[in-house]
Parts: structure tokens; sequence; C-alpha cells
């Protein structure tokens, strides 16, 4: 099934090339819409936008990704600072969720990557899908006790921990600044100055995972006999776990991971769709970026749930766009 | 060292990533990476990332969100992966610049199942002809029949119309001159491409059929349609967004002598189109007169 090395050597780079050149200036632009929005916009700004009844805040927060695109490992970020302002939890996990799918960076890059290929068909379906499962899983944690899923001391000092090389410490460094009073209390110039540091911070943390994503798409294009994996591509149900797996495992931005699904042709629309959708809400480094917030018990929870929903629902829709449209 | 971390790792690799975008796209390597659209965006890249690099040279990074307690940059947080993550941010991409061939091999090609019927590819490429069924497309030789939703060809062009281009030609309606581009000795330059649809497209076979045509392409083995083994593939690599999605598109010729060539190589065929029905289905052959090997294209890719 592999090649030798010699001979598929330059194929690779050229595959790996490309994907990275393609996705590069998508997930430039999101790093830079997220560093700007992180020092211009202050976490009580959005919240004083959002209203005081819960359940429209949480409808509200699932779209809100259309006004203040984040990426995932960013959310993140953001829905601690949330959580600490005092914003609900069911509104702070909803956006969580909902931002790394429904924002107009993602909806350009889905719809350029499947160009050819039901592009309008993908790009709406994956920002409703991400709305929808979004504000579900906002409801369900609406009715559940905050202190039953948020790791203690989430809203208070932090515990500081490590893990898989990824440093997820939340204790504050010695001769750490409060990054959020610096920015506001920034001149213009300064908080320029902050929006590129951040940006190039998010830029270069999820360049590494696009990186490593795009050597496993490579190999998976270059190196491996497309006829080898049909039996999977063929096979709806199997296709659609595949597909899943293979992007959680990816752990590949958002705004980019569509270039990179795009290119298993084989596979069908519904398989894509779902990796489209489970792979931003939980992949192999939001579990463990996920655990800076959650109780491991309520990550594993989120996880399982997730993808049993999602396979369930693009197994039940497959057979909608189980044929390409003839030209 | 936590300076040279934060200031001068991700200046460094910024200022990588912006000179391997810009020297690819000025060395025209990038033409075989990406189409046109995606070109613009890749040079936008490099550009604002250069910039980016001069803002980390110029500024001291002593204010950065990655002091304060809350952020989650492992880039710059992870003490032990700080080495390792700044690596792989830049040997693979360095690594892959230089092993980069701007093609694909033959065993690209022979593990990817080539497209050789038009009806696979499920749309229609962005400078294929769209022709009322039943109306020939006009050539040289038939000025009066311009379709009003025509737009150029492939085979009239030697290099894809910009997007601008292609939008003012489905405006306006082209002059006769613009279709069916022809070598001085009257063969019709074709694409692979075009005579796929147009074994598909009746409008667009009437153009081809039994005319003398040029083609060129890279010489593949014929193993699955060659009943009497004169026959062999002129493939093309089509790509929809970046090389990634590319496929191989492929004619299949016919000769008396098959060329004594080795695989990959480009080669112009010139010879006479026909679309024989063969188990039902209607498919492209050039019955090649004369097979020579050629330099490759100015653009390599189909898209």
């Amino acid at each position: 099934m592999l090649a030798d090395l010699p001979i598929w050597l330059p194929d690779f780079a050229h595959t790996f090339l490309s994907v990275l050149f393609e996705g590069i200036p998508f997930l430039l632009l999101g790093s830079l819409i997220s560093g700007f929005v992180d020092v211009f916009i202050s976490s009580e700004r959005i919240a004083r936008l959002l209203p005081k009844n819960e359940t429209l805040s949480i409808l509200i927060c699932g779209w809100l990704g259309m006004i203040f695109p984040m990426c995932e490992c960013g959310s993140v970020v953001v829905i601690r600072r949330f959580i600490k302002k005092g914003l609900p939890l069911s509104s702070a996990v909803t956006y969580m969720l909902s931002t790394p799918i429904v924002s107009p960076i993602v909806a350009l890059s889905t719809f350029a990557a499947f160009k050819g290929q039901q592009a309008w068909e993908m790009t709406i379906l994956r920002l409703c899908f991400g709305f929808g499962v979004a504000v579900i899983i906002g409801f369900i944690v609406q009715r559940i006790p905050a202190s039953s899923i948020l790791v203690a001391g989430t809203m208070g000092e932090a515990t500081g921990r490590r893990r898989a090389g990824l440093s997820v410490a939340t204790a504050p460094p010695s001769g750490s600044v409060d990054f959020s009073g610096m920015a506001q209390s920034a001149s213009f110039g300064q908080k320029m100055l902050l929006a590129t540091q951040s940006a190039t911070a998010d830029f270069l943390d999820v360049t590494f995972f696009l990186i490593i994503g795009t050597v496993i798409a490579a190999a998976f294009k270059t190196a491996i006999n497309q006829s080898a994996i049909l039996p999977f591509a063929t096979n709806t149900p199997v296709a659609i776990v595949a597909l899943m797996i293979l992007r959680s495992a990816l752990s590949i931005c958002s705004t980019t991971d569509a270039f990179i699904i795009a290119t298993f042709r084989t596979f069908p629309f519904a398989a894509k769709l779902a990796a489209l959708v489970f792979g931003p809400l939980f992949d192999f480094k939001l579990f463990w970026l996920y655990s800076m917030l959650f109780k491991k018990r309520a990550v594993i929870a989120l996880g399982i749930g997730l993808f049993i929903g999602i396979f369930l629902v693009c197994w039940r829709i497959a057979p909608f766009f189980m044929a390409q449209k003839p030209f | 060292m936590n300076a040279a971390f934060r200031r001068w790792l991700p200046c460094i690799t910024l200022a990588a990533w912006s000179a391997i975008l810009l020297i690819s796209w000025a060395t025209g390597h990038m033409r075989s990476l990406l189409t046109p659209d995606f070109r613009i965006g890749a040079v936008a890249a490099g550009i604002v990332m250069g910039l980016m690099a001069l803002v980390f040279l110029l500024f001291p990074a002593d204010a950065a969100c990655c002091s304060a307690a809350e952020c989650g940059h492992s880039f710059f947080k992870s003490s032990a992966g700080k080495v390792i993550t700044f690596l792989i941010l830049l040997l693979p991409i360095t690594a892959a610049a230089m092993f980069n061939k701007d093609s694909y091999s033959a065993n690209v090609i022979k593990n990817t199942i080539a497209v050789t019927d038009a009806t696979q590819l499920g749309f229609k490429p962005r400078n294929t002809p769209i022709a009322p069924v039943d109306m020939p497309l006009p050539t040289k030789n038939d000025p009066n029949n311009a379709p009003a939703t025509a737009q150029t060809t492939p085979a009239a062009q030697t290099t894809p119309p910009a997007p601008a281009q292609t939008a003012q030609a489905s405006q306006q309606p082209p002059a006769p001159q613009d279709y069916l581009q022809r070598t001085p000795d009257g063969h019709i330059v074709a694409e692979v491409l075009d005579l796929l649809y147009a074994a598909q497209d009746n409008a667009l076979r009437k153009d081809f059929e039994g005319k003398p045509v040029e083609l060129i392409g890279q010489l593949m083995p014929d193993a699955t349609n060659n009943p009497n083994g004169k026959r062999f593939k002129a493939v093309r690599m089509f790509m929809t967004c970046c090389a990634a999605d590319a496929r191989p598109v492929a004619v299949l010729a016919e000769s008396g002598d098959k060329p004594s060539l080795p695989e990959m190589t480009w080669i112009k065929i010139t010879g006479t189109a026909t679309f024989p029905v063969e188990n039902g289905k209607r498919i492209a052959i050039l019955k090649a007169d004369k097979v020579e090997k050629c330099n490759p294209p100015e653009e390599t890719m189909l898209y």
C-alpha cells in the first residue's frame, strides 16, 4: 500500500504545500480577527449586548460567531473570561461550541473548499447544523448546575496543569499581567501592537496543529492507493465514523479543515458534513483545552453525546445527498 | 530565553513563511499548487506575515497576552516544547518547498482512478463551454452561429482567463475567432477536458468529431480499455482549488506504433478526434497520426 519513499516524497511535498498555501490565508484572517476582537472588544461589552432572558441569550449566542468570529482554540479562552465576568454558563458554552462553525470565515472557507462538490449545500448545512448542536447543548447545560460541570477554581484562582505537550496552565505565572485590563487602558498604537501579538500567537498555535493535520492528509493522498479505502468510502455509516475520527485526530482549525476534508472525494457528502461539524466541536486538542474549564466526566460525556448525535443525524440525511448533481 | 521565544522565534517563523509564500509566487511554483483565485490569498498572506514579522522585529513583545494568566497560547506557554514547536512550524514547510517538483508522479495517477468520462467530474469546470443541446458551437468556419450563453472554450486559449475576463466573456457574445484555436497547419488545439466533454455533449462533439486535433498530455499506459494493445492515455491533472484535490483526467489515444517513451513524458498528439460507443458508453479516442515528445505547457494543471 505504501509506495517507496523516494518516489512519493515529491508528491507528498506537492500535496502538503498546496493544502498549506490554500489554508493559511484563511487561518491568518481568522487569527487577525480573533486578535483584534480580543484587544478592541472587551468580554464585558459582548456580555452587555446579550438579553437577560437565558433562553434568548442561548439562541443569540448561537449566532454570535457571525459578528465575533473566533477559532475553537480562541473560543475556549474567551468563554473562560465570559464565565468570570458572570455570563450564564449555558450562553458561554453555546458561544464556545458555535463560534468555530457559525462564522463568516468558516462559511467562506467551506464554500471555497467545496467548490464543485455541492458547496452551497455543504456551507449552509454545516453552519445550521453547528448552530443547532450548540444551542441544544446550551439548553442541556442550562438545566445542569454549573458546579457539576466546571472544574473547581474556574471562577476563582486556578490550578495549573499540563497535558500532552499542551500547556494549559491556568495559574498565573510569576510576573503575569492582567491582559484585559492592560488592553483596555492602552493607547491605540499599543492596542494595535497587542492585537498583532495576540493574532500571531493564535496563528502559530493553530498552525502547529494544521501542519500535523496536513502531513496526515498529504500522506493519505499520495502514499495510499485510493482503491484501498474505497470500502470505507462506499459504506455510508463506516465512512461517517471514519471521517469523524480522522477529523478529530487531525485537530485542524475549523477555518481550514474544509480544505483537507474536501480532498476525500471518494467519501460521501454526509461523512464530510459529519466530520466538519463534529471536528470543530470536539477533537484531540479540544479535549485538553476543554479540560481547562470542565470536569473530565463532563468533557467525555460531551464528546460521546456529540459523536452519537452527529453520526445519527448525518446517517439519516445521507440518502438525500448520495448522488453528485449532474452537470 | 523568554524574550527569544516571545519575540524572535515568532519573528523568524513569520518571516520564513512569508518568504516561502512570496518566493513560490514570484518563481511561478504557486501555479502548480493553487488555482488563480487562491493564489491571490496566498500572496496577500505572505505580505501580511512579512508585516507581522516586522512588528516583532521592531517592537519588543514585553506586553504580549502570553504574559497574562488567562492566555491559552501553547506555543508561547509550553516550556519544554517550544523548540520542537518552532521546528515543526518551520522544518516541514521548508523541506516540502525543497522537495516539491511542481507536479505529481505516475505513482499518484496510478493510485487515483483517472477520469475518462466527464460525467464523473460531476460539474462543469469554469472554462468548459456551455452550449445549448443540439446547437453547435460556432467555429471559424461558422461565424453566424454564436450562442448567447457561450463562454470561451479551453481550446481557444493557452492560458485560462482571469475571473474578470470570464465574467466579461459571459456578458458579451464572443467573436467567432475566439473559438477553437488552430495550429498553422489547421489542427484544432484541444485540451483533454474538451474531448471528454465533447463525448457527452452533442453540440460540442460536432466541433471535434472527425477533425484534425492537436492535444498535449502526459503519457500513461491504458490497462482497462485496450483491446488491441495499441491504446494509451494522454493524462492531465485537473484541480478545483489546489493540487491536493487534483484528479487525473485522461483521453484515450490510439496509434499504430505505440510510443516508446517513459511514463509521464509530456507528449503532443496530432490526429483525428473520434467518439465511438463502447460498452454502451460514448468515449473520446484520438486516432493519432503522430506522437512526439514536447515541453510541458505553461500551466501543467487544468482547472
